[in-house]
């Protein structure tokens, strides 16, 4: 079963500097439908001017997994963390204890787009952790480049605290993969740029999808340029 | 299973904690001061409590530090000041206007340059919690302050008036 979120049925939240749309409920939006799916509690769908930012903050108990699609993204963190990263880059967090961050879009004149994930760990008061990985973007042309997950991969990605992985491909026009899904499991597909085929369903830019009760996902790209997206396995 | 229920329980108990509102604020824009009060605010983290980091005015505002604000005031149940001699809420009209009083307060770290702190949070009525020694260093004894401000403002908060 496939249970599509179009991304007009989001939560908005235009504050001029930020502009963010929340696929689950996140700071002012609240909607009990939509409080995450699985252990997939947040995807923020953030545009950041230039010179903005979130100002020192911290977070508790939470994977956060930041993934940059245009522009770039300074982080400064109370583990002594300063990096910026842009495109194709992993950046995870694992709050645990306790972390405080500040995230800010460094360009003066280029505004920042980015997905900003949040998984909930399995196990509470984990050190708190940081981790960055860059990839060239062949590795996730009509393929999926794993972002993150549970356990150290031959493929460099970030380990979360939760039985989840977390892809990013991206799929030409007409180019298709397949990727099952083990008896049991769970999928969120969400697209990042373009617009993509999932199980025959069409998802446009900022769409997301719920998968159930599926053994495989069929994906391919649609469209005149294909799309990119966000693949998550859960349990 | 077992750790799905014990969380379960966990969250169960903890809801019958209330939140607590910490602030840090500082007025140093030298990063030791900064990492310090960083270390402060994850130590209150910590121990469960809400936190506000502020840079006082007197500095000019960063990015990253807005200057604390009437709504900070009322908002913290507990102060943790990293100022150099005062304790960073003076310019609030709630200072002035007595509404801080029982709210905790502490300095960040160590040291004799705390009396301005200290003095400007007893006028305030603040219940003042000295900074106690301990931990490897001082961003340790930060942030075991911290954990300590937000633990003690918790337990105040979690006592009913007798009055």
């Amino acid at each position: 079963m496939i249970t599509i979120r179009r991304s007009n049925e989001r939560g908005h939240a235009d504050q001029g500097w930020l502009n963010s749309w929340h696929t689950f409920s996140f700071a002012n939006y609240h909607d009990p439908a939509h409080m995450g799916f699985r252990a997939l509690r947040v995807i923020n769908d953030d545009r950041i001017a230039p010179g903005k930012g979130f100002g020192a903050h911290a977070h508790r108990d939470m994977e956060i997994i930041t993934y940059v699609l245009e522009g770039s993204l300074a982080h400064k963190d109370s583990m002594g963390e300063r990096h910026v990263i842009g495109p194709n880059t992993i950046q995870a967090m694992s709050a645990g204890t306790g972390i405080v961050h500040s995230e800010f879009n460094p360009s003066e004149n280029e505004p920042v787009h980015l997905l900003q994930l949040w998984i909930e760990p399995a196990m509470e008061d984990v050190t708190p952790s940081y981790q960055q990985i860059s990839f060239s973007p062949e590795e996730k042309t009509g393929r999926l480049r794993l972002l993150a997950g549970p356990h150290k991969d031959s493929e460099a990605s970030a380990v979360i605290h939760q039985d989840a992985r977390v892809y990013a491909s991206e799929l030409g026009a007409g180019q298709t993969l397949n990727q099952p899904l083990a008896a049991g499991r769970y999928g969120w597909v969400q697209v990042a740029h373009g617009s993509i085929i999932v199980n025959g369903q069409h998802l446009g830019e900022g769409d997301g999808a719920a998968v159930a009760d599926e053994r495989v996902l069929s994906l391919a790209g649609d469209g005149p340029a294909g799309g990119e997206f966000l693949l998550f396995d859960l349990a | 299973m077992a750790l799905r229920a014990a969380n379960f329980c966990f969250s169960i108990s903890r809801d019958f904690m209330q939140d607590v509102n910490v602030v840090v604020v500082f007025d140093s824009t030298d990063g030791a001061t900064e990492k310090l009060a960083l270390a402060a605010a994850v130590g209150a983290v910590q121990g469960r409590a809400n936190i506000r980091l502020r840079r006082s005015s007197g500095t000019p505002e960063s990015r990253e530090y807005v200057v604390p604000r009437e709504a900070d005031a009322v908002w913290a149940d507990a102060v943790i000041s990293g100022c150099r001699s005062e304790c960073g809420f003076e310019s609030l009209e709630a200072f002035a206007a007595g509404k801080l009083v029982g709210k905790v307060g502490s300095a960040l770290r160590q040291g004799a340059g705390n009396a301005g702190i200290y003095g400007a949070m007893c006028g305030a009525g603040f219940v003042t919690i000295p900074v106690a020694p301990g931990g490897a260093d001082e961003l340790e004894c930060a942030r075991m302050q911290g954990r300590r401000v937000a633990e003690m403002a918790r337990a105040l908060k979690n006592t009913p008036s007798v009055s």
